[in-house]
């Protein structure tokens, strides 16, 4: 059988990963912080220290829209969460395995499909002429089309809950599932109604999978550029759209702060998890090993 | 990457050997073709995938890339991405030469190569430089587009909502509140707007097509104002997005491209490409040959004819059947000379776009400025519209 | 799974899955019907799916995110292994942990645009593996994070008792580890694979020459609108799917009972 690989081997292999990530994020991603500092000629930077990409990110409307994009953001991946918590723990806790399996499955089909072609058969569907309103008017729900099911922030919110939900759902599943059925039994048994052993056990040990499927939710729901411009409503614009259209200005350095700005949030709400969670529950029994 | 000729035979076989052909690359290229010319396009100079005369022609094979028209898109494909050595033609919308030029991106285009070129009079027509439409194509005197598309913009309507209509004006007329779509693009819409804003006397701006700080500022407030009175439905940026607009009766006026129409009329739409009285925004597509020092000469030339195919008969032709836009005057005749491959009513139909365009481009209206210079301040303007 | 209550109370839930799917299958519909309208209004055709494999572009796109999707489902979870191992072995879990999860907090769009920067400085073409590299780069936190839960629940007595029995690393973790931690490696995979043939905006600053399906299917959005090929290509691989997911699901059934 295969020998066990050299010790120092070993420890190469392992760092691969870090490897990877170091020259193909941390660099550029260094190039893009260092980007936004210089001054801007054309297509060129001059070498020289400027502070006014962050001037005008600051002053001007830019702001509202980072504003707005958290908000979304944060909405969206708070329904999202909540909705595949409820499925999940359904999943996980009261039902065959097989079963689970099939539709945790037919919940990734849709994914196959390319998420723009979904969203464009959205706008089909929820338009003032689409299927929905003709059938609740059919239906005489309602005497005229609603408006608001479309390029609004409903429908944005729509887009948004359909493109991610569905991913939080298994790392919810898997978090959940793998709590260990003797706390719950012991709970009950030491008096405990479904709800605090519910508050108590399973919520805290599942955060794992819900800080996953929390962070998945956020980040992606942050940088989207295509659910506002399909579905978003009069000049409805993110986070990703403005970047990009700095950039079609050639404001590279506005651009990259822009850039920064997010990522600076983004790692700030990561400081502030690792400083009120304890990874240790994270992490559970990996924390154990010993080489 | 070389395009293959697929067949259901070989696309079985294809399907077959995916992953042996992971990291190994495609298929080698045709034995026949001595080379393959990487032609970066927007989607409008795509003659439906068929490239053949050129091939037949020219022994190059041509494999075309979709690529977004948005100035960021274009730039990233030829700097970022190190397209200079990728591409040698990129299809685009004309007036990117500032940029471009500036940073070295393509090079002058010796129309002496050309030989169709002399027979396209649109270009001194339309294009010749003093024009206003020579920014699509020149700067600095020098040529570095080719012109292979040209067309005037303005909006359409749904006649049996809104009656004719005949000006901007109904883009922002309370009539029509929440029933108004714009284009998410401040060169066209921005430039619409101002033109009407002018002729109307509701701002006073010398030049739609090059504004100052405090003329774009007022059009910028003008549309805010609008929007917050709730006059549009949507901001529109993609084709696929117009054509459902128009085909849903979503809105009732929407200010887009002509070929939107095209395909909503032949869904069975009734519906109106407008003739406003202010005039048309008139712009023009431009082929950029990108500056290569490593290009081969033989390659060079290869390029210079596919330049000069797409100012033939057969291609403009088939653009304009394709897309609806006027490309160049030997495609009229051609498509009448040639009832084998443009059927009677495709002919017809080439005859009636070119007339229709050069109507607009006679009646005028203003050019198009990709590239205004304030165009800085123009995009953050327009942020602020959106964000409002 | 807990004592069932009886089946009847369970039908809310139900009936919430139901709606959840409901809601992500509907799209599906639309697509599938422009799939096969005829050129007139009213129309209804199969060509678009025959003309699907004379039409180069969309295929040789399709081919593209193939092969992408193939490598990047390979790559990702792989590294991402190595990742949830590293994090347990090297003693700075939290810290590997952070440096895995960086990917996520960059917008795809500043992403794609500084990872073409480097290419250029490195004077590295736009190649199949400048967008292998990119989508990797994008799935590995997911496919490490999926791993590494699933390696929460894992005991490492179990290792020890491998030891214990005299088996080698590799063998231990082959025969003992792996087996349990399967459902998360295949789930890092199929996520990969999803993440890669969805993933558009970081492609797209470093694809040069090539097309891939969303890629394609974006540019062909906003400037010339979607041609029903496309939908036609939807359709076959909805249709795929199905097929491959209930013969999957078929023989799973056979192979019970454990």
């Amino acid at each position: 059988m295969v020998t066990a690989v050299e010790p120092w081997a070993r420890r190469v292999l392992l760092c691969l990963p870090l490897i990877f990530v170091a020259i193909f994020l941390v660099v550029p991603v260094g190039l893009t912080v260092m980007i936004s500092f210089l001054q801007r000629a054309g297509l060129r930077f001059l070498p020289a220290f400027s502070l006014a990409s962050y001037a005008s990110l600051i002053g001007g409307a830019r702001l509202e829209v980072l504003r707005r994009s958290l908000l979304v953001a944060i909405e969206a991946t708070a329904l999202s969460l909540i909705i595949a918590y409820v499925i999940a723990y359904f999943l996980a806790r009261k039902v065959t395995p097989a079963a689970a399996r099939i539709v945790l499955v037919l919940f990734t089909i849709p994914f196959l499909i390319n998420y723009i072609v979904r969203d464009v058969s959205y706008t089909v569907l929820l338009g003032r002429t689409g299927v929905v309103n003709t059938a609740l008017m059919a239906a005489g729900i309602i005497d005229a089309p609603l408006d608001w099911l479309l390029y609004s922030d409903f429908a944005v919110l729509l887009g948004l809950i359909s493109a991610y939900m569905p991913f939080m759902i298994f790392p919810l599943f898997l978090s959940i599932g793998a709590i260990d059925r003797q706390y719950l039994e012991a709970s009950a048994l030491l008096g405990a109604s479904p709800l605090t052993t519910f508050r108590t056990i399973t919520l805290p040990l599942s955060l794992p999978g819900v800080f996953a499927a929390g962070l998945f939710g956020l980040v992606g729901c942050l940088g989207e550029s295509a659910v506002p411009i399909i579905l978003g409503g009069v000049g409805y614009e993110l986070i990703g759209n403005t970047i990009t259209s700095s950039m079609d200005v050639l404001n590279y350095p506005l651009a990259a702060a822009l850039s920064s700005v997010v990522i600076l949030l983004m790692l700030l709400l990561m400081l502030g998890w690792y400083l009120v969670f304890d990874m240790r529950s994270f992490l559970g029994r990996i924390l154990e090993w010993r080489a | 990457m070389t395009r293959v000729n697929v067949n259901r035979r070989d696309a079985l076989r294809l399907a077959l050997s995916l992953s042996a052909a992971a990291g190994l690359g495609l298929v080698p290229p045709r034995a026949h073709a001595a080379g393959t010319i990487n032609f970066a396009d927007i989607g409008v100079g795509d003659p439906g995938g068929d490239w053949s005369k050129f091939e037949a022609a020219s022994g190059y094979d041509v494999n075309l890339v979709s690529i977004g028209n948005a100035p960021s898109a274009v730039l990233n494909v030829l700097v970022a991405s190190g397209g200079q050595g990728t591409y040698e033609i990129i299809n685009i919308v004309g007036g990117m030469q500032k940029p471009l030029v500036d940073n070295a991106l393509v090079e002058k285009i010796d129309t002496g190569r050309l030989p169709n070129w002399a027979k396209d009079t649109y270009v001194e027509e339309f294009l010749g430089n003093g024009k206003p439409g020579f920014q699509f194509i020149g700067y600095d005197n020098d040529i570095y587009g080719v012109p292979t598309v040209l067309q005037g913009d303005s909006f359409a309507y749904l006649p049996e909502k809104t009656g004719k209509l005949d000006s901007y004006a109904a883009l922002f007329d309370p009539k029509w509140k929440g029933y108004v779509a714009l284009e998410d693009n401040y060169t066209t819409a921005g430039q619409k707007t101002a033109l009407y804003l002018k002729k109307a006397g509701l701002a006073k701006i010398a030049n739609p097509d090059d504004m100052t700080k405090e003329e774009f500022k007022a059009v910028t407030d003008f549309l805010i104002d609008q929007k917050k009175k709730g006059q549009f439905r949507v901001i529109w940026n993609s084709f696929e997005q117009a054509v459902n607009l128009i085909t849903s009766k979503e809105v009732y006026v929407i200010d887009c491209w002509e070929p939107m129409v095209f395909v909503a009329k032949s869904k069975g739409m009734d519906v109106v490409y407008a003739d406003p009285k202010e005039g048309y925004l008139l712009w023009a597509m431009a082929a950029y040959l990108v500056k290569n020092p490593n290009r081969t000469a033989e390659q060079t030339e290869a390029a210079y004819k596919l330049l000069d195919f797409m100012l033939g008969g057969w291609y403009g032709a088939k653009i304009t059947n394709l897309r609806g836009y006027m490309t160049n005057p030997q495609a009229e005749t051609y498509a009448k000379d040639n009832p084998s491959e443009f059927p009677a009513e495709q002919a017809k139909r080439v005859a009636e776009i070119t007339e229709n365009v050069r109507r607009k481009f006679s009646q005028g209206g203003t050019w198009q400025n990709r590239w205004p210079t304030e165009v800085e301040f123009y995009e953050s303007e327009w942020s602020r519209f959106k964000a409002a | 799974m807990d004592e069932p209550a009886s089946r009847w109370r369970r039908w809310p839930m139900w009936l919430i899955i139901a709606v959840a799917l409901a809601f992500l299958y509907v799209p599906l519909v639309p697509s599938l019907v422009a799939s096969l309208q005829g050129v007139e209004p009213g129309q209804w055709t199969l060509r678009w799916y025959g003309e699907l494999w004379r039409t180069p572009l969309v295929l040789g796109a399709f081919r593209a995110s193939a092969m992408i999707a193939v490598l990047v489902g390979i790559l990702a979870p792989l590294l991402g292994l190595l990742a949830a191992m590293s994090i347990r072995e090297l003693g700075v879990p939290r810290f590997i942990l952070l440096v895995m999860l960086l990917p996520l907090f960059i917008p795809g769009v500043s992403m794609g645009l500084a990872s073409a920067f480097l290419f250029r400085l490195l004077g590295i073409a736009p190649s199949l593996a400048t967008i292998v590299i990119v989508q990797t780069l994008w799935a590995l936190p997911f496919a490490t994070l999926i791993i590494l839960t699933a390696m929460t629940t894992f005991d490492p007595q179990y290792l020890e008792a491998a030891y214990l029995a005299g088996a080698g690393r590799w063998r231990a973790f082959r025969d003992i580890e792996l087996p349990l931690i399967a459902s998360g490696i295949t789930g890092a995979i199929s996520f990969s694979a999803i993440l890669s043939i969805n993933e558009t905006i970081r492609t797209s600053a470093v694809q040069g020459p090539w097309n891939t399906v969303p890629t394609y299917i974006w540019s062909t959005y906003r400037q010339v609108g979607l041609s029903p090929v496309l939908y036609a290509l939807m359709g076959l691989i909805i249709i795929a799917t199905v097929v491959i997911v209930l013969s999957f699901l078929l023989l799973g059934r056979e192979a019970r009972p454990r």
